[in-house]
């Protein structure tokens, strides 16, 4: 039996896949909700703009939900809005989004990187937030940052469709594009560590959707190996949709975790995967943690547990009308299962 | 030290209150099976924000003719839950103008399909009649239109043969509750495309499902 942890502690060993005192309880992604906005009066779209705002929204997934990480980087879109990407801000209860029927490049000699990329408002919003939860939460609690990945860069910055023609039409010029843009991820994300991060989510919608497995290979496995070796935290690849078809290289990237969606079963995922990398997520999202009871938010996280997923969470950012009520059902399924085996 | 209550599960949401400072506004349910209860709730501190849950709870009161307890709890006189019907309820309550003097909705609207006014009549235990004020060409139609809807959206249940009738499963009489639904029940679909559009905001898709 391991000795007690603190969240931090559980949360790094286990993305080193090392024993831990019980299964943390991880969110990559957002886990705001309206009425939590309300209980600490850090409104969307400001908690998106607003370092003091940021911060303490995002903290309530430790002091309110009870899970082990504090995730402040709740949109995709704050590195391209550095970028000068068009934002569409939206209200309280949706999200921000790129305008990406507006792209700002078509070409690789187009990539231009401002010199503010991580002093713009908008991304330094985010390390000063990171600052803030370090200097109020010491190392008790993992936080975990975002850096968006090339492939999502391309979508925001040439356009999901002209980015996905090229890559089929131009497989040179996409590699270059994408070489280009990987210095945004690494920049971004070496700030926020400097800022505190213990961990960082990198984002790269190369979806099952979309993208092939062969695709991902082609264009993304390298580039991922590059930032598992140069940014100097476990960094957690997110992933939407069925990734089966990837997860074998995805194994071989040397990233710590893989935010996995509910599409792909917990069995076959770790099945796949082996003692490669940690896996995290898979909690459904828009049926079960939106629109369903506690019961079967229990289901899938006793699924995951019994799988031996490594850390527990939702596949992705959550709705933001979600219920305190299922979002609590998570950490509270977790300590009862635990108990439960310790018990046995 | 947590400050989020345990308040059972939640069954409605207003994310932006239209009123009151955008702040989201719940109905809880607290109650059991055998003490069906609901509670309006707010985690907003905004001064002034409790203020807006006791008006909603008031007109939930006046418009659905439920009680209140010195908790602030909702209930039913009839002892039943009727949850369809109070999400709409709340959902109303939420929109009402607390400017405009609360009032009890009447049990007739003009349906301008029929070009007749509608009247709901209420035949005792828990059993409603829609007909035309007036003999009307077409009328007969939307009067079924009528009653169909108010069975979509009070959960009530249908009468063998009577088209235009409907009941409450209680058998007890809930005309402030039928006043309100009648508003919605000539055209239910565009109420349930309402509360469709309200859940579809705020789930983040991949940027590939993006516009």
């Amino acid at each position: 039996m391991t000795a007690a942890m603190t969240s931090r502690e559980r949360v790094l060993a286990a993305l080193k896949r090392e024993p831990v005192d019980r299964t943390p309880l991880c969110n990559p992604t957002s886990m705001a909700t309206v009425e939590l906005m309300d209980l600490v009066d850090a409104p969307f779209p400001n908690a998106n703009r607003e370092p003091e705002l940021m911060a303490r929204l995002a903290a309530t997934g430790y002091t309110e939900l009870g899970f082990d990480t504090i995730m402040p980087v709740f949109s995709i879109i704050q590195e391209s809005s550095a970028l000068g990407c068009k934002i569409q801000w939206e209200q309280k209860d949706n999200w921000p989004t790129v305008r990406m029927s507006e792209p700002i490049w078509r070409e690789p000699d187009d990539i231009s990187i401002p010199s503010n990329l991580c002093t713009h408002p908008d991304t330094a919003c985010v390390t000063e937030a990171i600052k803030i939860l370090r200097r109020d939460y010491g190392n008790e609690v993992a936080i975990v940052g975002k850096t968006m990945g090339p492939w999502s860069l391309g979508y925001h910055c040439f356009g999901v469709e002209p980015f996905l023609l090229m890559s089929l039409d131009d497989p040179g010029k996409t590699k270059l594009c994408l070489d280009r843009m990987k210095k945004i991820t690494i920049d971004f994300g070496l700030a926020q560590i400097e800022a505190g991060a213990d961990a960082l989510t990198l984002p790269d919608h190369a979806t099952g959707d979309l993208v092939s497995g062969e695709y991902y290979e082609r264009y993304l496995r390298d580039m991922h190996i590059e930032f598992a070796e140069r940014l100097p935290v476990p960094i957690i690849l997110h992933i939407c949709g069925r990734t089966v078809d990837r997860m074998e290289f995805i194994a071989q990237t040397g990233m710590a975790a893989f935010h996995y969606d509910s599409k792909n079963t917990p069995e076959e995922s770790m099945e796949i995967v082996r003692d490669r990398i940690s896996l995290v997520g898979n909690i459904n999202n828009p049926e079960t943690l939106f629109s369903k009871g506690p019961e079967v938010v229990n289901a899938e996280v006793v699924r995951n547990l019994e799988s031996g997923v490594q850390l527990i969470g939702p596949e992705c950012a959550i709705p933001l009308q979600t219920s305190i009520e299922n979002l609590k059902e998570i950490p509270r399924t977790v300590r009862e299962w635990h108990q439960n085996q310790n018990s046995n | 030290m947590a400050q989020t209550l345990d308040l059972g599960s939640r069954i409605e949401l207003v994310s932006m209150d239209l009123h009151f400072n955008e702040i989201s506004i719940a109905l809880y349910y607290p109650g059991s099976n055998d003490d069906p209860a609901y509670l309006v709730h707010t985690y907003s501190s905004l001064p002034g924000a409790a203020g807006r849950i006791e008006t909603i709870t008031e007109s939930m009161r006046v418009l659905g003719g439920m009680e209140t307890d010195a908790t602030g709890l909702l209930r039913y006189p009839c002892g039943h839950a009727h949850t369809l019907a109070t999400k709409r309820l709340f959902l109303e309550a939420c929109k009402f103008d607390p400017e405009t003097s609360l009032q009890l909705r009447p049990l007739s609207i003009f349906d301008k399909k029929a070009n007749a006014n509608i009247l709901i009549e209420n035949l005792g235990e828990g059993r409603y009649e829609a007909r035309p004020e007036e003999d009307a060409t077409g009328s007969e139609r939307r009067t079924t239109v009528i009653s169909r809807g108010l069975i979509r959206l009070g959960e009530m249940e249908e009468i063998e043969d009577q088209p235009n009738q409907s009941r409450f499963g209680c058998g007890q009489p809930h005309d402030a509750l039928i006043g309100l639904l009648l508003v919605r029940a000539p055209n239910v679909r565009s109420a349930m495309r309402e509360v469709e559009e309200m859940a579809s905001r705020g789930v983040l898709s991949a940027p590939s499902n993006q516009e």
